[in-house]
């Protein structure tokens, strides 16, 4: 059986008197989708983002590629291959081009491959039209549809997107639906923390909850 | 006291170029300017890490700094003086009385009120910033340089006010600059030493100067937050 991509082992994190994980394990496999489900305060965002290094944790073991390390190492090489966008998407406040552009240029991608990409990821977010728009003029799907093409434009290895579809709906949650669907069909590795029944019930994720200080393999 | 034959004197000044007047213009200027441009990036710096780090007497620093905010400015000429007399420790480098030990007592000046504008403002930004940044594949000091171009017009006013404490300072230029025309007379100085001789055309011309600068600097503030998100 082949190393997972990424795994997290014995992790322990606390705020303040409050035990969120003790001991905690995790298991993601190479090109598959899941959705993490839990109460509120259960611990889906921290989880998230301990495995994208934004999070410090008082302990535990996480390996990515089979490289191990403690959680207060965080690796900085493991940055440009993982990628967390938050609940409520933060966009610069810049064009919607240029955000995108901004991990291209941080990867050194050279600027007419770059160009090209962000063309490619505005057109796949249906944001061509918006793409000098400024943020504070994006209503609330757009915003995530920005973010989620800001993501997928640095073609990352495991994506861990945070309740992508929270306070939208209608149309923008079904295009935003549309998006994540497509990410985890298109073999990227795709962690959802979602509360939404549309996205638990997506055949293509596996389903984890975070309870009880663990994460478990939900039926 | 009659106002109008001085003012009409000091635009007369202003217009024909008197060199003089210029000369006193350029030095608040150019000693205005290079302070803040050897302190402005180390202490937007250093603002951004008391912001960002969490340490050991961090709120000690804070209130350290804030309280510096408040220091006379002649007591920091009189250290200033002292230090570089020519009994001080750094007399060697003879500095007193030159454009030079005006910098160095702009730069004491300025540097609290850049760290603590700084502070404020990167204080106030949004934390998913500097995350979004980082998760994006940027470095520390990328991710640090996004998020003080996303508080920019905290920053830009961190810069402004320093800007404005220097250039209308006295007692500080007075101490370390010794007032001497054509090589430390800036235009605080020259209106205090005009005024206290009657003199008051020079005094009114500079006077305009700078209150054209001081409303200048808000003006350009204003067109920078006017121009909203985009660069």
């Amino acid at each position: 059986m082949s190393a997972p991509l990424f795994s997290v082992e014995g992790l322990a994190k606390r705020f303040g008197e409050r035990v969120l994980f003790d001991g905690a394990r995790l298991e993601l496999e190479a090109g598959s989708g899941y959705v993490l489900t839990g109460a509120n305060g259960a611990g889906k965002t921290t989880l998230l983002r301990i495995v994208a290094g934004i999070e410090p944790a008082e302990r535990g073991q996480l390996a990515f590629h089979a490289q191990a390390s403690a959680v207060s190492d965080y690796p900085e090489a493991w940055r440009r291959e993982i990628i967390y966008v938050h609940q409520q998407a933060y966009l610069f406040h810049t064009t919607i081009e240029k955000n995108l552009d901004y991990g291209l240029a941080r990867h050194g991608v050279p600027r007419t491959e770059r160009e090209a990409r962000v063309r490619e990821a505005l057109a796949w977010a249906g944001l061509v039209d918006r793409r000098e728009v400024p943020p504070h003029k994006l209503s609330g799907g757009e915003t995530q549809r920005a973010a989620l093409a800001r993501a997928k434009v640095l073609d990352p290895t495991l994506l861990l997107l945070d309740e992508p579809t929270a306070n939208l709906d209608g149309e923008a949650r079904r295009q935003v639906l549309e998006l994540v669907t497509a990410l985890c069909i298109e073999n990227h590795t795709v962690v959802v923390a979602s509360h939404d029944p549309e996205i638990i019930r997506l055949a293509i994720l596996n389903r984890l909850s975070v309870s009880g200080r663990g994460i478990t393999v939900a039926d | 006291m009659e106002l109008l034959d001085p003012t009409r004197e000091a635009f007369r000044l202003l217009v024909t170029g008197d060199p003089t007047l210029w000369g006193i213009i350029f030095t608040s200027l150019y000693c205005s300017l290079f302070a803040l441009l050897l302190i402005g990036p180390p202490s937007v710096a250093l603002g951004f890490l008391i912001a960002k780090v969490a340490f050991r007497g961090r709120r000690a620093l804070v209130v350290l700094v804030q309280s510096l905010l408040s220091f006379p400015t002649v007591v920091i000429g009189l250290v200033i003086y002292m230090l570089l007399s020519r009994q001080g420790p750094l007399g060697f480098l003879k500095l007193l009385f030159t454009p030079e030990a005006i910098i160095i007592g702009y730069m004491v000046i300025a540097f609290p009120v850049l760290v603590v504008f700084t502070l404020s403002a990167v204080q106030g930004a949004d934390p998913r910033v500097y995350e979004t940044a980082r998760s994006l594949g940027a470095s520390r000091l990328r991710a640090a340089l996004t998020t003080l171009f996303e508080v920019r017009f905290g920053v830009m006013a961190a810069v402004f006010n320093g800007f404005g404490r220097v250039v209308s300072e006295v007692g500080c230029a007075i101490m370390v600059g010794g007032n001497i025309e054509g090589l430390t007379r800036n235009i605080p100085t020259a209106i205090a030493l005009e005024t206290s001789k009657g003199e008051f055309a020079q005094g009114i011309a500079l006077g305009f100067v700078l209150i054209t600068v001081a409303i200048g600097i808000n003006v350009a503030l204003a067109w920078f937050q006017g121009r909203g998100g985009l660069e």
